[in-house]
């Protein structure tokens, strides 16, 4: 088609034009890898100074995550919870639930039923150790979250969704988001400004692991109903 | 060339083999396969670069969620790219 | 030549930007709604590459502070960035892909040319779904 040829032949033009400049701009950068880059020398040289103890854990990535960017952490929650209510409204209508996908051979099923209580364990792991390992609480909700996928591949979506009722799907998805805003509010009158996690190391920590349990619970329950959601809509 | 960086290359060249493969595909299902290979093999590059926080989450989203996703609304719509 | 040279130094860069241009191609020119949501992925996790190779440091640890361990700690900042960015990008993905799904039972076709040729002859597409209705 002569029309689809010429529109070819344009973005090929285009992207070669986008290409000049981006190339000349990463040719600018300093080498990857040095460690007196700029990239390493203001903010994150004082984040790694602070410590853990300022920080909160040992792991300065959920530090970062929970302490000293925790706003950009609760926009984040609201994000995928509002994703959810939109994926949630747009496949609304007539829901198919039940087995309405090829049933599995019996070796997928047969290693999905053994794998899948370790992979809760493993979850639960990552998300409680956030502090002290690489990990922490969207990385364990995220794990958790592909397990009630998997585990809905070869028990059917109707099995996995109605271990809980609609409503208590519905807060388990809102933990995130509201547990996040209890904690911000909390730290108005204790530290004047939002999320001021306080002095105390102890109410520090105990707020931090608060924080990780709802983004892992909420982030988990949020994925699964995303593919609740798109699994279930009527076939066409 | 230390072992690193050659270890490093041949995973950016499978990278760029992998976009270039989901380009040139015209089954759908294949390309969201070799989007879940691609997926994990940024987990890789990632894991070799310092980030195994970055690493684990790409690889639990990237490489399970998202695919599962694109297979189930591919067997819905259709497999062939016309 | 001294070009080479900085380009080799650089290839992380410019591997990333690559990816970039190779996503966006598939989103431009793909037919194919489905394809389209594939392309966009390349492009989001390009971007996600390169901000953490900008972090990155040779043979630096990984940022955790447990005991024992010194030498140059990767940034962790570029880090959360990203996770923040992933958790978009599935969203985004999850929400387009719904979107399509919604398209293929009103119009019939996720092909551009069959949308777009559906939509020239009014009333002429997929009879219209009627068991759309929220049940709420």
């Amino acid at each position: 088609m002569n029309n689809r040829k010429s529109a070819r032949v344009l973005t090929m033009a285009l992207m070669a034009a986008l290409a000049v400049p981006l190339t000349y701009g990463v040719l600018q950068l300093p080498t990857p890898g040095q460690a007196d880059a700029p990239a390493h020398s203001n903010v994150s040289a004082k984040y790694i100074e602070a410590g853990a103890e300022l920080a909160g854990s040992e792991n300065l990535v959920t530090g970062v995550l929970l302490n000293f960017r925790a706003l950009d952490t609760f926009g984040e929650v609201l994000v995928i919870f509002t994703a959810w209510l939109a994926v949630a409204a747009v496949a609304g209508g007539a829901r198919e639930a039940g087995q309405d996908s090829i049933p599995p051979s019996p070796i997928v099923d047969y290693v999905i039923r053994l794998l899948g209580p370790f992979i809760a364990i493993f979850a639960v792991f990552v998300i409680v150790n956030g502090h002290v390992l690489p990990g922490g609480g969207f990385q364990g909700g995220v794990v958790l979250g592909a397990m009630l996928i998997m585990l809905s591949l070869v028990l059917g979506t109707g099995v996995v969704e109605g271990v809980f009722s609609d409503r208590v799907w519905i807060w388990l998805r809102a933990a995130g988001v509201l547990v996040f805003a209890m904690v911000a509010l909390l730290g108005l009158p204790a530290a004047g400004f939002l999320f001021g996690l306080g002095q105390a190391p102890a109410l520090r920590q105990a707020l931090m692991m608060a924080l990780e349990l709802a983004i892992g619970v909420g982030g988990g329950a949020v994925l699964a109903g995303l593919y609740f959601s798109i699994a279930g809509t009527h076939r066409s | 060339m230390s072992p690193t960086d050659v270890l490093d290359l041949v995973l950016l060249a499978l990278l760029l083999t992998c976009a270039i493969g989901i380009a040139r595909l015209k089954d759908l299902a294949a390309a969201a396969i070799l989007f879940s290979a691609y997926s994990f093999i940024l987990c890789l590059v990632w894991a070799h670069r310092g980030a195994p926080d970055v690493a684990m989450t790409e690889a639990a989203v990237g490489a399970g969620i998202t695919t599962v996703l694109f297979l189930t609304v591919i067997s819905r719509v259709g497999r062939r790219e016309k | 030549m001294n070009l080479a040279a900085e380009a080799f130094s650089h290839v992380d860069y410019l591997v990333t930007v690559a990816l970039f241009l190779i996503g966006a191609w598939i989103l431009l020119t793909s037919g194919n709604l489905v394809k389209k949501v594939i392309g966009l992925n390349i492009m989001e996790t390009s971007v996600f590459a390169f901000i953490v190779t900008t972090g990155m440091i040779d043979d630096g640890a990984p940022p955790l502070l447990a005991a024992g361990v010194e030498g140059p700690f990767a940034s962790p900042l570029p880090h959360a960035l990203v996770l923040t960015g992933i958790v978009v990008a599935v969203s985004v993905t999850s929400l387009a892909l719904v979107l399509i799904l919604r398209v293929k039972a009103e119009l019939g076709s996720v092909e551009l040319d069959e949308i777009a040729s559906a939509g020239e002859q009014p009333g002429a597409a997929a009879p219209p779904d009627s068991r759309g209705h929220a049940n709420d």
